[in-house]
């Protein structure tokens, strides 16, 4: 649906020219929310509005249902905007105009009479759970309700494309939750490809289908979510997955008390019923002590992440970390006994 | 006491008259250097750097235009125009007469308040009208514009009174109005107690603009 190839922006800065985008490929899927998720400067807002041209990128290809989009001038390139619906951080709503002003304004730049217009607002306020707010001006709304109208707002024109610039970013966790909800339903129900940026892993792991890392303009690593969670390639991939899963010892205890060699172990789906652990003592004779221990959800599918202490009784580490391996289990060495 | 009544009926009569022509003088310029000066304000705006009809050569040109018009003391600004006064009215002296300078004054002003209401909207909110593929005019009326009339509103009324003041001055130099009738019988006759009487309407016309500016800006404004 979305392939970019070879994407590259270059901004000329006073201290010369800086890289935003260095060359990025990336291909999303029709009705799959994408994520893309990198540090503050990585480029990810640069990448996410190359994608309508609300910046101009100085090389490579953006196709979307096949369409170069970078050829796009005039009035093919706003009918084609129209066809794409954009969230941002700020909600960036018109302060001067009602909710119900707000929705139809989008319907209003692309000539749709009133009447339909009317009709339409009407449904997006029901979608977005704001019929009661109709009236009232965006000064008058919490930041999730805000969200809401640039939700509605950015589906007036009917759109197979949804751009999000970190549209939780700046609310709270209980709405950022709503929102999240939200977009996953809308997709659901309107087949939409959602395409959203964000330096929170918890929204990647909340509702993206897959993820890009982004970081100095590159995709360092991209795949799907539950597997990028069990087998991350890049440091900064691991950094962010800790955000939201934190296997990290309590200081000092390490050095206290491990005397074996401490090993991560993460898993998805049905391993986790697997009695893996007297297996581990039985079978290839390694005591393990189990320091930590969770199971997450990542979109439906248990994620679950152990950190084990083994200590060889008789049997080899090395052959207990095989048979781990064997059973589909992703097995990380964090520290040798 | 009869003398009395007479004499204030005949001032009355003269404040009434000078208070119609300075709100006559004001008025009309303020309509000129508004319809004038909100499409140079909104040209100076949209062709800045980064905005939606960046171009650079017409900008610095409209930007030096509105500098220099504003630079020009109103004293000898009216002078020097007088040419183009008559070319228009057919005078330079009366009240209508007066409109042109007033108003030539007072576009640059009007241009560079728009200008700088326009630049306090939030960017985010272009770029929003921009990504759902708004043409340049449909940001102009349906963005800037209205998201800017808090702050136009005020630049009015700013200029009105401004106007005010300076209207005075060219009724001091035969156009009319309470400023001609503060200079010829305050201080030519020595009737301080119109001098006075002047200066109180004056204020009290300065006042109740600027009351009304606030109402109808604060009405306007929901952010
Ligand atoms: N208009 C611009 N002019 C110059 N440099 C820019 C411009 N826009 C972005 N940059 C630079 O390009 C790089 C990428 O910026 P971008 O906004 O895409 O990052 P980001 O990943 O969205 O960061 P954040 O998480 O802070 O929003 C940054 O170093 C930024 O300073
Ligand atoms: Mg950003």
């Amino acid at each position: 649906m979305i392939e970019i190839k070879g994407l590259v922006k270059n901004y000329s800065t006073g201290q010369g020219v800086l890289h935003a985008l260095n060359g990025v490929d990336l291909k999303v899927n029709e009705g799959e929310i994408f994520g893309i998720i990198g540090p503050s400067g990585a480029g990810k807002s640069t990448l996410i509005r190359s994608l309508n041209l609300l910046e101009i990128p100085d090389a490579g290809s953006i196709k979307i249902n096949g369409k170069e989009v970078r050829s796009l001038k005039g009035k093919e390139l706003r009918d084609f905007r129209r066809k794409i619906g954009m969230i941002f951080q700020h909600f960036n709503l018109l302060s001067s105009r009602t909710v119900r002003e707000n929705i139809a304004f989008p319907l209003e730049i692309a000539g749709v009479p009133a009447g339909e217009r009317n009709r339409k607002v009407d449904r997006l306020m029901e979608l977005v759970g704001l019929s009661a707010h109709a009236d009232h001006y965006p000064s008058e709304l919490s930041g999730g309700q805000k969200q809401r109208v640039g939700i509605a707002r950015a589906l007036a024109n009917d759109p197979q494309i949804l751009l999000s610039d970190e549209a939780t970013s700046s609310l709270d966790p209980e709405s950022t939750e709503a929102i999240l909800d939200l977009l996953k339903r809308i997709r659901d129900e309107l087949n939409l490809t959602i395409v959203l940026i964000t330096h929170e892993m918890e929204v990647i792991k909340k509702i993206c289908d897959r993820v890009a890392v982004l970081e100095n303009g590159r995709v360092i690593e991209e795949g799907e979510v539950i597997d990028v969670f069990l087998n991350p390639q890049q440091e900064l991939t691991r950094r962010f997955i800790r955000t939201v899963i934190d296997y990290t010892l309590p200081e000092g205890l390490e050095e206290m008390v491990i005397k074996g060699t401490l090993v991560r172990v993460t898993f998805k789906g049905e391993s986790t019923h697997q009695p893996l652990m007297s297996l581990l003592v039985k079978k290839y004779q390694i005591d393990a002590n189990i320091l930590y221990g969770r199971i997450d959800d990542i979109q439906g599918t248990p994620f679950g992440t152990l950190i084990l202490e083994m200590i060889p009784n008789g049997g080899s580490i090395d052959q207990a970390l095989n048979f781990l391996k064997e059973q589909g289990l992703v097995v990380e060495v964090l520290k040798n006994g | 006491m009869g003398e009395l009544l007479a004499i204030l009926e005949k001032y009355n009569h003269l404040l009434l008259n000078g208070t119609l022509e300075t709100l006559y003088m004001v008025s009309v310029s303020l309509v000129i250097a508004v319809i004038f000066g909100i499409p140079l304000g909104v040209l100076t705006t949209i062709t800045r750097k980064g905005h939606i009809l960046t171009n650079n050569v017409l900008n610095k040109i409209l930007d030096g235009i509105i500098n220099i018009g504003r630079s020009i003391p109103f004293i000898i600004l009216m002078v020097a125009i007088i040419p183009l006064t008559r070319a228009l009215v057919g005078t330079s002296i009366g009240t209508t007469a007066a409109i042109v300078p007033l108003a030539v004054a007072a576009i640059p002003f009007v241009a560079r308040v728009v200008d700088n209401a326009l630049l306090e909207i939030d960017p985010g909110i272009i770029e929003a009208a921009r990504s759902m593929g708004a043409t340049p005019l449909q940001i102009i009326v349906k963005v800037l514009l209205p998201e800017a009339l808090p702050g136009l509103i005020l630049g009015v009324t700013l200029t009105a009174i401004n106007l005010i003041g300076y209207s005075a001055m060219a009724g001091a130099i035969g156009g009319g109005g309470l400023g001609d009738i503060a200079v010829r019988y305050g201080y030519q006759r020595f009737r301080i107690e119109v001098m006075v009487q002047t200066v109180i309407i004056l204020v009290l016309l300065v006042q109740l603009i600027q009351w009304a500016g606030n109402k109808i800006a604060s009405h306007f404004d929901h952010r």
